[in-house]
């Protein structure tokens, strides 16, 4: 009697143990960074300094924003990710709509199975030889390469995501709709786009993070006006070894990551059903 | 009825730029990749037919770098599944899946995921891994073990990339298996109580069985996305130590934007295409993956 109820305590133990172990796992480091952000590291860096709240300071902050040029990085950053957004939704969103709608399921199978495969295409073969193409045609580091970049990129998995989502609608409630004389065009925009709104939210979401923090492409191909945030800290923080610099790169980092971290808590629902979306038929 | 919806009016526009944005680069990669082209010396490029690709097979460091993504991709596969499988079978399990706390972990969990890559190696770079004030070092300290030069150690730099990558990755996994696993039937669970299986049998026998499919897409997924990864490696060791962490992205990146020939970095990027296109069709035969596409 005793032994089986030691037994349970040990295994809830056990549990707990785990995911409070993976929780650390997976925020520590984000704390620490964020610890050094705001603390004086020409004096201290090490650990437990770093928690005990002295040197409190908001200078590696301020030297990001001047001395950085943070503001004309994030700036840039908004605007390829907005656009990416924006481009990959109106690509996309039709292009699934209408595989959802495709009556044989032989050529449908081949569509869904073309989106899938070319998931895998590495980024250095779309990147390389964009660079080069556009050196030659005398364009260099335009917004437009990089978002045509981020297309091929991102639309692979957000047409995926949104047949999944377009699957789900019902299709007596499209077909009430015909009835009722709506146009093939009308049933899409009245009908099926409200209904898959939520997996519009989360493939937006998930477009805009995945652009922002993109970093490949707009290496390759962001020219000097272009520059995001990404390609501005590894510039600023590339090969730093130097003590002091350590907190100015933490405030760097953080004012890149914190934003986006505190968004996807708040957003989590919509993040967590896109993810899981296709991959769980249920 | 069917004809009504016009579905190639809707697929059509997305089709020809979704082909575009992707085969332009490709045909221009496997074009580049026979010529020799420097590229500070554009305008003198000249044919020179599969010399890139004879050079690439012979050269010492396409092999590093083909060895090096190759156990990085399979090394991070392995964690990842290990972690997620794990933390999703302790999240579904009996006295933890109903509780309050499921919502606001699963929420957590999602950080690392969201977290710029190039800020994660920085981070890593910087704080986690560094030899005198890293977290690392300084947990290991407390428990008596001698901190390491993590990442200028040859041989500890790749499982440090390694261990960074499935810090970024699990996540995903975790919240695929997750959902897969709060799919599964209460009743199937509960009549295997029933029968006198405790919790550990019917996590290997009844739930991990089921999910089985998700847990083979899904390592494809981790295994292609590790072994094309750039950006982590990049900001967090470069191509390390003794080319420790010298993936083939890095060396595309290295011999194309570095060293200026465009035409050899094209031709390591398209057999990196093909290896990885390759490695699909096998992992997808052995698993017969072409069927759940059909679900």
């Amino acid at each position: 009697m005793f032994n089986q109820t030691l037994k349970h305590k040990l295994k809830l133990a056990f549990k707990y143990f785990v995911l409070l172990g993976w929780l650390l796992f997976c925020i520590a480091p984000i704390i620490v960074f964020f610890m050094a952000s705001i603390s004086d590291t020409s004096l201290f860096q090490t650990i437990p300094e770093l928690f005990s709240l002295r040197g409190l300071t908001l200078d590696n902050y301020r030297i990001s924003i001047n001395q950085g040029n943070f503001l004309f990085y994030l700036r840039n950053s908004l605007i390829i990710a907005g656009s990416a957004l924006a481009t990959v939704l109106i690509v996309c969103t039709p292009m699934a709509y209408g595989i959802t709608k495709l009556k044989s399921p032989k050529v449908k199978g081949v569509l869904v199975f073309g989106v899938l495969s070319t998931r895998f295409i590495p980024y250095v073969i779309i990147a390389l030889p964009l660079y080069l193409l556009f050196i030659r045609l005398g364009f260099t580091g335009s917004l437009f390469g990089v978002i045509m970049a981020h297309l091929a990129m991102q639309t692979p998995f957000i047409v995926w995501l949104m047949i999944g989502f377009f699957a789900g609608v019902p299709k007596e409630i499209e077909e009430a709709a015909i009835i009722d004389g709506c146009s093939s065009l009308q049933v899409f925009t009245k009908v099926s786009l409200p209904i898959v709104l939520p997996g519009l939210n989360a493939a937006a979401i998930l477009a805009f993070i995945i652009s922002y923090n993109e970093f490949l492409f707009a290496l390759f191909l962001a020219g000097p006006n272009n520059r995001p945030l990404t390609v501005g800290i590894m510039r600023y923080a590339g090969g730093a070894e130097v003590g002091a610099q350590f907190g100015v790169i933490a405030a760097f980092g953080s004012m890149i990551v914190v934003p986006i971290i505190i968004f996807a808590l708040i957003v989590n629902r919509y993040i967590v059903s896109g993810m899981t979306q296709g991959a769980v038929k249920e | 009825m069917r004809k009504f919806y016009r579905p190639w009016v809707f697929i059509i526009p997305g089709l020809i730029l979704g082909l575009l944005t992707l085969g332009i680069p490709i045909y221009e990669a496997i074009k580049n990749s026979f010529y020799n082209i420097r590229l500070y010396r554009l305008g003198s490029e000249f044919f020179i037919g599969l010399e890139n690709y004879i050079r690439l097979l012979n050269d010492p460091i396409f092999l590093i770098a083909l060895r090096v993504s190759l156990i990085f991709a399979i090394g991070c596969t392995v964690l990842v599944l290990l972690f997620s499988i794990l933390v999703s079978s302790v999240l579904t399990s009996d006295k933890i899946e109903d509780s309050k706390l499921t919502r606001p972990l699963m929420a957590l969990f999602i950080v690392p995921f969201v977290t710029t890559q190039v800020v994660t190696g920085i981070m890593g770079r910087t704080f986690i891994w560094q030899t005198e004030f890293g977290l690392v070092n300084y947990l290991l300290n407390l428990i008596g073990i001698e901190g390491q030069a993590w990442l200028t150690t040859p041989y500890l730099a790749l499982p440090t990339a390694i261990i960074t990558n499935t810090w970024r990755l699990t996540p995903l996994a975790l919240l695929v298996f997750y959902a897969a696993l709060t799919t599964i039937p209460k009743t199937l669970i509960e009549s295997a109580k029933l029968d006198g299986a405790n919790e550990f049998k019917i996590l290997t026998k009844i739930k991990l069985p089921i999910i089985r499919y998700h847990v083979i897409f899904i390592s494809l997924i981790i295994f292609t996305s590790a072994f094309r990864e750039f950006d982590v490696i990049f900001s967090l060791t470069g191509r390390g130590p003794a080319r420790a962490t010298n993936v083939l992205s890095i060396m595309v990146y290295e011999q194309g934007v570095n060293v200026g020939n465009m035409g050899y970095a094209n031709a390591i990027a398209f057999t990196m295409f093909l290896i990885v296109t390759v490695l699909t069709i096998i992992y997808m035969l052995i698993f017969k993956i072409g069927n759940i596409g059909d679900q």
